[in-house]
């Protein structure tokens, strides 16, 4: 209720007189309440992402999710056998992680295990140095390619975050070339 | 009936036309100041916000858009007097321009969106280029193109 006052002030008569959508819009929110029948609102999302719904399909953007974390699995993996490439490395595995939590932030659903953490399947890398480095470009390129792609067909509101996220992975394979 | 009106897009990529000419002005006091190698590297950046430019120019004027004029001149956001000056600036604008495709992104799709990526991903790309040039850290960012 008190959510939706300022929505209709100042535009009640306009409304009312041609869609009436400030009114619908009060009268689902009432339906919300009573269905929720807490008094304090927004405590009652719970009631409606834990119920004994079936599990929601998977949002499309889950396999970016697990392509940015297996990234910066790879990053911190390569970090430990050389750590010679640290200032090369690091900011782009934060960077694959920052990725994981700001796609997770939009599908809008939390990680099972908290905060985001890299992969921790990644297998150790058996080069080091110059080849090692080859590994994490030609892994960066595909990545790039997956996001590219996810954000041509995306709606509008998740363009952008792919976009950037498909011209950091350029940039990366740029770092790494 | 008149053409289509320009609804959609159209903010987004007049926003990043002007952000182009901005760009193409601002490599011209940047290039003076540099020498041999990242000389050629600012000419060749100027020249790719040129073509961006024309393509801009082209793909609104087909779609009966009236196109911002270009100005004679540009605030740079600080003076550009020496080496350093310039990569800085020339770092700024690849970020700011960045700035402009990103936005245009969440308002096109098809062809359009692949063509606002396809900018962003090289205003990223010369944003790391100049970083190092000028001996940055860290090369890389994020989001490019992110406000910040």
């Amino acid at each position: 209720m008190v959510l939706t006052c300022p929505v209709a002030t100042g535009r009640t008569t306009q409304r009312d007189e041609t869609t009436g959508h400030s009114r619908r819009n009060l009268l689902r929110a009432g339906a919300l309440l009573a269905l929720g029948g807490a008094p304090a609102p927004l405590a009652g999302c719970d009631l409606f992402d834990r119920g004994d719904d079936p599990p929601p399909a998977p949002d499309p953007l889950e396999p970016l999710v697990a392509g940015a974390l297996e990234l910066a699995g790879r990053h911190r993996a390569a970090l430990a056998a050389d750590p010679g490439l640290a200032e090369r490395l690091t900011p782009i595995a934060e960077a694959h992680e920052a990725h994981a939590a700001e796609l997770r932030r939009v599908i809008g659903r939390t990680p099972p295990s908290g905060s985001p953490s890299p992969t921790p399947g990644a297998s150790a890398p058996t080069t080091t140095g110059a080849a090692l480095v080859a590994e994490l470009r030609a892994a960066e390129r595909t990545g790039q390619v997956a996001a590219a792609k996810a954000c041509a067909t995306a709606p509008a509101e998740r363009a952008a975050l792919l976009g950037s996220i498909a011209a950091a992975r350029a940039t990366h394979v740029e770092v790494l070339g | 009936m008149t053409r289509r009106a320009p609804a959609g897009p159209t903010p987004a990529l007049t926003a990043a036309l002007t952000a182009e000419y901005a760009a193409i002005y601002a490599y011209g006091p940047i290039g003076v100041r540099l020498r041999d190698a990242a000389r050629t590297a600012a000419r060749a950046a100027e020249a790719a916000h040129r073509n961006r430019r024309d393509a801009l120019v082209l793909q609104l004027t087909a779609a009966g858009v009236e196109v911002p004029a270009d100005h004679a001149g540009y605030a740079l956001p600080f003076p550009v007097t020496d080496r350093a000056s310039a990569l800085r600036l020339a770092v700024e604008i690849e970020d700011r321009t960045a700035g402009f495709w990103r936005a245009a992104l969440a308002e096109t799709e098809g062809a359009d969106r692949n063509r606002a990526l396809a900018a962003l991903t090289d205003c990223a790309l010369r944003a790391t280029r100049w970083r190092r040039v000028a001996g940055v850290n860290p090369l890389t960012m994020p989001f490019p193109g992110r406000p910040t």
